[in-house]
């Protein structure tokens, strides 16, 4: 499935090189650009949004870092090609398996990878302690609230080790309340952790509570529209929401965004 | 109810911010609320059990009274005394063995060559191209219709008998277990992919375990097409056995208690299978809601 990701060969510097990628599928006949020559390097240890409007080809753009789709050219490289699970994926919704337990669930990709029962359980309890989980070990998903099912999921991406986390919208379906408090926690765990994340959201406001850096996408065909470091210290907690550069910030992304928002909007 | 509050509120243990009658007017409603919903229930509980037995008393009532022509629907208690009887001298369990061994031979075989095949036919792009249309095809076949086909290959033997109960079962199984596979959440086989399930992990810990409900589901159906046939292959002249020939020769011979113990045995084997497999996918299933 994967076109295999190779290792960087120049530089190292980077954990993930993507280069002038694209991808085209057909409609009928019509051949459709859903990213067109798309570039972007992350540093080790970032934390990176994407923002973009709907069919800017954002998630498809994750998911060919992720091997679950394949380029139609460009060049992709991850530092992290050599680990068992090069990049760990968290899903919108609907990404726990519901016939494993939670525990189960957590230690999926360790077991995957070839890691022994003990191991690879003492590590998921671990991760399961670390998102308030250690009480569910033995349930299965769908004796668990919304809420808890992404803490699962977001556990097993860590637990995986993997160096580079990939994320489509993990808060999309949380209702409103739920998704501050898990913002709350990932900024918290991530910052414990620094792993390479990238993320794809809709939430502009969720953009800038978690991430560094602000890659802002044109409408369809997705191409780079604007990188954005985000200015906020570190340790994070939402009550940046407060602050005057926050809302700056957020009317400036919005900006760049409308206009592509209501294209997207009147022709889907 | 242990829990009546005091009717002094400035005797309860912790101090509720509710005036004392007040909450007691409360909980007395809410109490007289449930109190009418349980007693529903019972009554829900009692008519349930209660319509069947009545209708019987009435047959039986009927049957006795001459109302009804006894010689068509014998007394309830004529067919238990028959039932007593054969079982007695060994008759009942001449017919109800072999239609069991036809039942779960060709059945057994049928389900797990169903279920493979529809697994393999899920996961194979190839394979569905394949076989997929010629199986389409072939479903909406009465398969009762092929008997003779089969009874002129095999003859009169067990394998025809067999075999129709197989064929049957196996059809059902393998288009359910396709559409198992396939209503299997895009999202799960992707996690899959993405945390490295290749192969036959894939197999065994997404596609299976996925595939499971509707695998129960058509197991359900199954089992009762696969009653249906197995009565009506032994219907016919190529059995002296089973219960099928029970309540045919019954027929001919016109002796209608043996008809409705014969009748009354199939019956109780389809509930019994039916509850067998409900019972094991809640025990396999545990992750089912």
């Amino acid at each position: 499935m994967n076109p295999g990701p190779t290792p960087p060969s120049e530089g190292g510097q980077a954990s993930v090189r993507a280069q002038d990628v694209s991808k085209v599928f057909f409609s009928g006949t019509e051949p459709v650009w859903a990213l067109e020559d798309f570039s972007l390097d992350l540093e080790p240890g970032s934390f990176t949004c994407i923002v973009g409007p709907s069919g800017c080809g954002k998630s498809t753009f994750l998911r060919i870092l992720g091997g679950l789709e394949e380029r139609t050219v460009g060049e992709v490289a991850l530092t992290g090609a050599e680990h068992a699970v090069p990049a760990a994926f968290v899903f919108q919704e609907h990404g726990v398996f519901p016939w494993m337990t939670v525990l189960d669930n957590v230690a999926f990709g360790l077991r995957m990878a070839g890691t022994g029962r003990r191991e690879r359980e003492d590590i998921a309890r671990q991760w399961l302690d670390r998102v308030r989980l250690g009480d569910f070990a033995a349930s299965y998903p769908h004796q668990l609230s919304g809420g808890m099912r992404q803490r699962v999921a977001i556990a097993r991406a860590f637990a995986t080790g993997s160096p580079l986390l990939l994320m489509d919208e993990p808060l999309g379906a949380l209702d409103a309340q739920t998704r501050m408090l898990m913002q709350e926690e990932l900024v918290a765990l991530w910052e414990q952790e620094r792993k390479t994340v990238l993320m794809v959201t809709h939430d502009i406001d969720e953009a800038i509570i978690l991430s560094d850096r602000i890659i802002v996408m044109s409408g369809r065909p997705g191409t780079l529209r604007e990188d954005i470091t985000v200015p906020f210290a570190r340790p994070r907690t939402v009550d940046i929401e407060r602050t005057g550069e926050f809302g700056e910030l957020r009317a400036r992304i919005w900006n760049l965004l409308r206009e592509d928002v209501r294209a997207a909007e009147e022709t889907a | 109810m242990s829990t009546t509050p005091a009717p002094d509120a400035a005797s309860a243990p912790a101090p509720s911010p509710r005036p004392a009658d007040r909450e007691d007017r409360t909980l007395v409603a809410a109490r007289a609320h449930r109190a009418r919903e349980n007693a529903l229930r019972t009554r829900d509980l009692v008519l349930s059990i209660a319509a069947p037995v009545v209708l019987v008393l009435l047959w039986e009532v009927c049957a006795r009274a001459l109302i009804i022509d006894p010689r068509f629907f014998p007394a309830p208690t004529t067919i238990l005394a028959a039932l007593g009887e054969m079982l007695r001298s060994g008759e009942l369990w001449t017919h109800t063995a072999p239609t069991l061994a036809r039942l779960l031979i060709g059945g057994g075989l049928g389900a797990l060559c169903g279920i493979a095949v529809g697994l393999l036919m899920g996961s194979s792009r190839a394979l569905n191209a394949a076989l997929g249309p010629l199986f389409s095809a072939l479903y909406p076949l009465p398969k009762i219709a092929i008997f003779p086909i089969l009874l002129m290959i095999f003859g009169p033997t067990e394998l025809p008998k067999i075999i129709a109960v197989f064929i049957t079962t196996f059809f059902v199984m393998q288009i359910s277990t396709v559409s198992g596979v396939w209503a299997i959440d895009r999202k799960l086989l992707e996690a899959g992919s993405a945390y490295g399930a290749t192969g036959f992990d894939r197999f065994r810990f997404v596609v299976l375990p996925g595939a499971m409900p509707f695998v129960f589901s058509g197991l359900r159906t199954a089992t009762g097409t696969a009653v249906v046939v197995v009565t009506a292959v032994e219907f016919t002249g190529a059995s002296t056995t089973g219960l099928g020939y029970l309540i045919w020769n019954s027929w001919q011979l016109f002796i209608p208690e043996k008809l409705y113990v014969g009748l009354l045995v199939i019956g109780i084997i389809g509930a019994v299978l039916t509850t067998l497999l409900s019972r094991s996918e809640k025990l396999l299933l545990p992750w089912r809601r």
